[in-house]
């Protein structure tokens, strides 16, 4: 991107195209809110795209060997790898049944250049908090499944992933390949021995999870208070004042739904309109992401 | 074992967990390496193929994805921007930071960064530093930032690192004498292979990462680990440079493309 800028500054004989296409990159930069207002009056998006439509998804599942399941995201851009991890542990005195999911998300300096190195920022830990809400609420994976050997053994699959290019809605996309990867597991058979009080695996026998609700979920923004603005990309992101959140399950039902900001629209309240606009999408889009088995 | 770590910025697991211990298998004793043995499934001299891909991350000056079989990794190029520091430097910096994803290794990474990480990102810009042309950079910085995706033999991370690396600084357009190619080699009893697992390279008795610019016909960085007597070392040396002149050749074909297609 910084070449662009570059190679303007050389020759006399450039073109006019590539010094409009220079001005309006500077007037990206400088004005970013009303080089996006521009084009809203127009009825599209800086990337083309309508106000109501969706990016493009594919889902890339079990690449990574070194791992019990993985996935690969695609949405648009924005690109996020995760990854299951199972490793055995004790169970909570208080619930020796169940075992344990761990998801997290990390958006490291690589995926953008508003993230520099160092510990999770606070969009990461926000963005981990919503998505460990939402696989629990959601119950993907019942955590009596994962029990061994009750009071002795669990299970706790950790669910890493990382955004490797972040271009704006990092929760949809994660979401969509936590699930994918935990979909894709396949833990080893599992034996608890009483006498030497340890858990071993069969290199042989692997099942799959038991899987209960696949969430998915629809991520808008409120422009202004005058446009909604479907899956914003991420030079939309920061110039939005509310964003709505709607995760449905394969069934197309409602699971959860946030809401961050004043959900006002003109004068209308934008809710309902947003889980109506999130079931339509589901309905035409996203019905098979997870595949059929 | 894993220790227990509280970190306030993640969710967190139970206390302790442990990596799953399997079963003693008869069939694998059987089929795994032993001295004397020819190496499965490639010659000695053969590397993995690779797959090479400049320009994957558009929010980054320059980046580029590299696999080869069972090793990925994806690398992005951020500069040159401006130092941090307020102390005037003539010549830019060079910053590597390495991160292994969690799910990468056989035994699962604790996110917080140790000294495997640093000890990669320092080899990687030892490799790249004598390729660029730092001294018309004053007062900046070039970040380079490198996600092991999955790891295959750190051997063979450090020599991927570098060649993607390389790449994703050419796909930055920063000014530079020439691309890097890297390549391993490890001496497993009295032969030496090329390029390493990580099954191979712990039956190795000592490893040797050597990087290149093949177009300069020079050697940018040696780094030689274990035990190896110095005609082995040398011959290993001979071997990587030879194979560097043909990774070469995938990283200018890469760059080719990634501007065709642009």
């Amino acid at each position: 991107m910084a070449a662009a800028s570059t190679s303007a500054s050389a020759a006399p004989s450039s073109s006019s195209a590539e010094q409009d296409a220079l001005r309006a990159l500077t007037f990206q930069r400088l004005h970013p809110k009303t080089y996006l207002e521009r084009f809203l009056a127009e009825q599209i998006r800086p990337d083309g795209r309508d106000l109501d439509e969706w990016r493009d998804v594919s889902v890339d599942v079990g690449s990574i060997s070194t791992a019990d399941g993985s996935a690969l995201v695609r949405l648009g851009s924005t690109t996020v790898v995760c990854g299951v991890k199972a490793e055995v542990a004790e169970p909570e005195l208080d619930s020796p049944h169940s075992g344990f999911l761990v998801p997290n998300l990390d958006l490291p300096a690589i995926c953008s250049p508003k993230f520099k190195p160092g510990p999770p920022t606070d969009e990461a830990q926000v963005l981990s908090d919503r998505l460990n809400e939402v696989l629990v609420s959601s119950g993907i994976v019942p955590t009596y499944s994962l029990c061994i050997e009750p009071g002795k053994a669990v299970w706790v699959l950790y669910v890493d992933a990382t955004c490797i290019n972040y271009d704006g809605n990092a929760f949809d996309a994660t979401l969509l390949a936590m699930v994918a990867a935990l979909k894709n597991t396949r833990l080893p058979k599992a034996t608890y021995y009483e006498v030497t009080k340890r858990t071993t695996c069969s290199r042989k026998v692997q099942e799959p999870l038991q899987i209960g609700r696949l969430p998915t979920s629809f991520s808008f923004g409120i422009f202004d208070g005058t446009h909604l603005l479907a899956d914003p990309t991420s030079f939309e992101e920061p110039l939005l004042d509310t964003t709505v959140s709607v995760v449905l399950d394969e069934t197309g039902g409602l699971t959860s739904v946030m809401q961050l900001g004043l959900g006002i629209l003109g004068a209308d309240d934008v809710l309902n309109k947003c889980i109506d606009a999130a079931k339509d999408a589901w309905r035409k889009t996203r019905r098979d992401v997870y595949g059929a088995s | 074992m894993a220790q227990s770590n509280f970190d306030r910025r993640r969710i967190n697991g139970p206390e302790e967990s442990y990596q799953p211990i399997f079963e003693h298998d008869e069939d694998e004793r059987e089929t795994r390496w032993k001295p004397g043995n020819p190496r499965k499934g490639r010659a000695p001299r053969n590397i993995r193929p690779i797959f090479l891909k400049a320009g994957l991350i558009n929010q980054a000056n320059g980046s580029a994805y590299i696999e080869t079989e069972k090793t990925k990794i994806a690398c992005a190029v951020y500069g040159p921007r401006q130092s941090k520091t307020t102390v005037y430097s003539e010549k830019g910096r060079l910053n590597v930071e390495v991160k292994f994803a969690p799910f990468s290794c056989t035994k699962r990474r604790v996110p917080i960064r140790d000294a495997e990480d640093r000890s990669v990102a320092v080899q990687i810009q030892q490799a790249l530093v004598p390729s660029l042309r730092l001294e018309l950079l004053p007062k900046s910085t070039i970040d380079i930032f490198v996600t092991i995706i999955e790891n295959d033999g750190i051997e063979g991370c450090i020599a991927a690192g570098s060649v993607a690396a390389s790449v994703a600084l050419a796909d930055a357009g920063i000014e530079m004498l020439g691309l890097v190619a890297s390549c391993s080699a490890a001496v497993v009893g009295q032969e030496l292979w090329l390029d390493p697992t990580n099954e191979e390279g712990q039956a190795a008795s000592g490893s040797l990462v050597l990087a290149a610019m093949p177009a300069l016909g020079t050697v940018t960085s040696v780094w030689q680990t274990g035990s190896m007597t110095p005609a082995e070392a040398i011959q290993g040396m001979e071997a990587c440079q030879e194979c560097c002149a043909d990774i070469h050749t995938v990283m200018a074909q890469s760059l080719l493309e990634n501007a065709q297609n642009t």
